[in-house]
């Protein structure tokens, strides 16, 4: 069953700014689907709507079957973290959960315990000004937890953590998806997103590119043949003119379009020598980037 | 809305802005009283020095709260509070009307206080020197009525300001400026334009004396009456918290 329904959703800001154009998409309960896209893709407009906190130009989006505000209890049933900087420099970290827990009536218990959650119980008491980055990351966390719900989204959790916090963040979104939670998580860190997503959502632009499971996305994909060899510029043009997209890594080249046999053959026709042929399946930012190109180049 | 009282509530107390505020009212009346009733001829305390001070004093601590209305409702955007305000309560008109009542209790209140603490203070600051000083300074008990009920309007009126207009800064300069200077001078100029004003429409509801029973005033015999002035005051907060609620339902938080 879909635990998040949009329908051709749109945003626009203005007459200029088109943030999303025409998204439509499901998530799966049970399912961390990784929504990926550069910065000013439309990814955080996109979390915001299905939140109610931006109203969209056109199209819907539905959460656990209604719209956000129409939720019973909603911070029981969904929680989400969207900005690490929203709590107020002057209240302590206990008493920035303790004004939510209080407004969603959750027993200041809960307070203690999602702070312990995210190992901030020993930092509880101090101002949040005094907070370095990742802990007011965890502090967000832990508000997103407050009412124990069923669906996470998070946007950009990862900003400000340093590599013990990225993967403390990973091991925690892996245990939520283990609790049966529904996770939707931004990045534009795509390496953050494979390592711990099973679906992804591709945006760019505002579009909607791509949407599904990393490893049949990523199967369907072309493949990238990378070469190795003395002479890379020669057979970088040589490739290039054959109609070849190439992406030059010092002496080895990245090359999409044809297969290994015929970059083999092109190689031998232009007298260039290997020291390496080899075909890999594409990572995750292989696809971002040939989606995205592709979107770009049309 | 209970738990969401409760929650602003936990707010105000969590934060060292009321307490500052609060400060600063008890400087702005308690200082100089102190001052005043410690030092002062005992003739002069005898007479009327302390009701011009005391109506000085009730003028100042509204202007304190009008600035604590807009901070209340500012600093939600400032710090981006107002996201999880919503996420917590996505029925945001429960939000701004919540903070609405419950500014106007905590102006009122603090307003109570500022009335009972001078009242307190002059009682012991004479019984101290043995002079018998009018502890009212020439106001009734229904003039300190409307002036608690006044602070509470004027702090309602910051908050539906700040949620109307949302940038801090401008917004409390905007409004001192707009309460002490501008409508005097409109007032000034345009007598039967200014006595509709907001603050002195205010002023006019919590003012000792009214026209026709003594008041001075450049622009005296423009004023609303009092029952005329009450109604336009409520108008003014009735106006613009409907359109704080209805711009606050329609905003995109981003």
């Amino acid at each position: 069953m879909p635990v998040i329904e949009a329908e051709h959703l749109t945003k626009r800001f203005g007459k200029k700014v088109l943030a999303v154009d025409d998204a439509s998409f499901t998530i799966e309960a049970g399912t961390i689907t990784g929504v990926l896209g550069p910065n000013g893709a439309g990814k955080t407009t996109t979390l915001r709507m299905i939140l109610d906190l931006v109203r969209p130009t056109a199209g819907s989006v539905k959460i656990l079957g209604s719209r956000y505000r129409e939720l019973r209890a909603p911070a029981g049933r969904v929680g989400a973290l969207l900005d690490a900087s929203g709590f107020h420099p002057g209240r302590s970290g206990r008493n920035a959960l303790r004004v939510l827990a209080t407004g969603a009536r959750i027993p200041n218990e809960r307070v203690e315990t999602v702070l312990e959650l995210v190992e901030l119980g020993g930092a509880a008491r101090r101002a949040v000004k005094g907070y370095s980055t990742g802990m007011k990351q965890r502090l967000a966390l832990a508000a997103a937890l407050l009412g124990d719900p069923e669906v996470l989204i998070l946007d950009e959790p990862a900003n400000g953590l340093d590599p013990e916090g990225m993967l403390w963040l990973r091991t925690f979104l892996r245990a939520q998806a283990e609790a049966g939670r529904t996770v939707l998580v931004s990045s534009h860190v795509l390496a953050e997103v494979e390592q711990t997503a099973d679906d992804i959502l591709i945006i760019s632009k505002g579009k909607l590119l791509a949407q599904g499971p990393i490893n049949k996305l990523t199967a369907s994909a072309q493949p990238v043949i990378r070469v190795r060899s003395p002479h890379p510029d020669k057979l970088e043009a040589a490739l290039r003119a054959s109609g070849a997209a190439v992406t030059r890594l010092g002496d080895a080249l990245a090359i999409r379009g044809p297969s290994a046999a015929q970059v083999g053959d092109l190689a031998h026709a232009h007298g260039v020598a290997l020291h390496e042929l080899l075909t890999e399946q594409p990572s995750l930012e292989d696809l971002f980037l040939q989606i995205a190109g592709t979107r770009r180049e049309s | 809305m209970i738990a969401l009282a409760r929650a602003e509530l936990l707010k105000l107390r969590s934060t060292r802005t009321a307490l500052g505020l609060f400060i600063v009212i008890l400087v702005v009346t308690l200082l100089p009283l102190i001052l005043i009733v410690s030092l002062l001829p005992p003739d002069w305390l005898e007479t009327d020095g302390v009701t011009g001070f005391l109506n000085t004093a009730s003028a100042l601590v509204p202007l304190v709260l009008l600035v604590f209305g807009v901070l209340g409702m500012t600093n939600e955007y400032r710090h981006g509070t107002i996201t999880y305000a919503y996420l917590v309560t996505p029925r945001r008109w429960q939000v701004m009307v919540m903070k609405l009542i419950i500014y106007a209790l905590v102006g009122m209140a603090t307003m109570l206080l500022a009335v009972v603490l001078v009242y307190v203070v002059i009682r012991i600051g004479g019984a101290i020197r043995g002079i018998d000083i009018d502890a009212t300074g020439g106001s009734t008990w229904g003039d300190y009525a409307r002036q608690i009920v006044v602070a509470g309007l004027i702090t309602t009126f910051g908050v539906a300001l700040g949620a109307l207009f949302r940038a801090q800064v401008i917004t409390v300069a905007a409004a001192l400026i707009w309460a002490l200077f501008i409508e005097n001078i409109i007032g000034l100029i345009k007598p039967a334009v200014g006595a509709w004003l907001p603050f002195i429409v205010f002023n006019q509801v919590s003012a000792g004396q009214m026209p026709g029973d003594g008041a001075d005033g450049a622009f005296t015999s423009e004023m609303l009456t009092r029952p005329q002035a009450f109604l336009v005051s409520i108008a003014y907060i009735a106006i613009v918290s409907v359109a704080a609620v209805f711009i606050s339902l329609r905003r995109d938080v981003t």
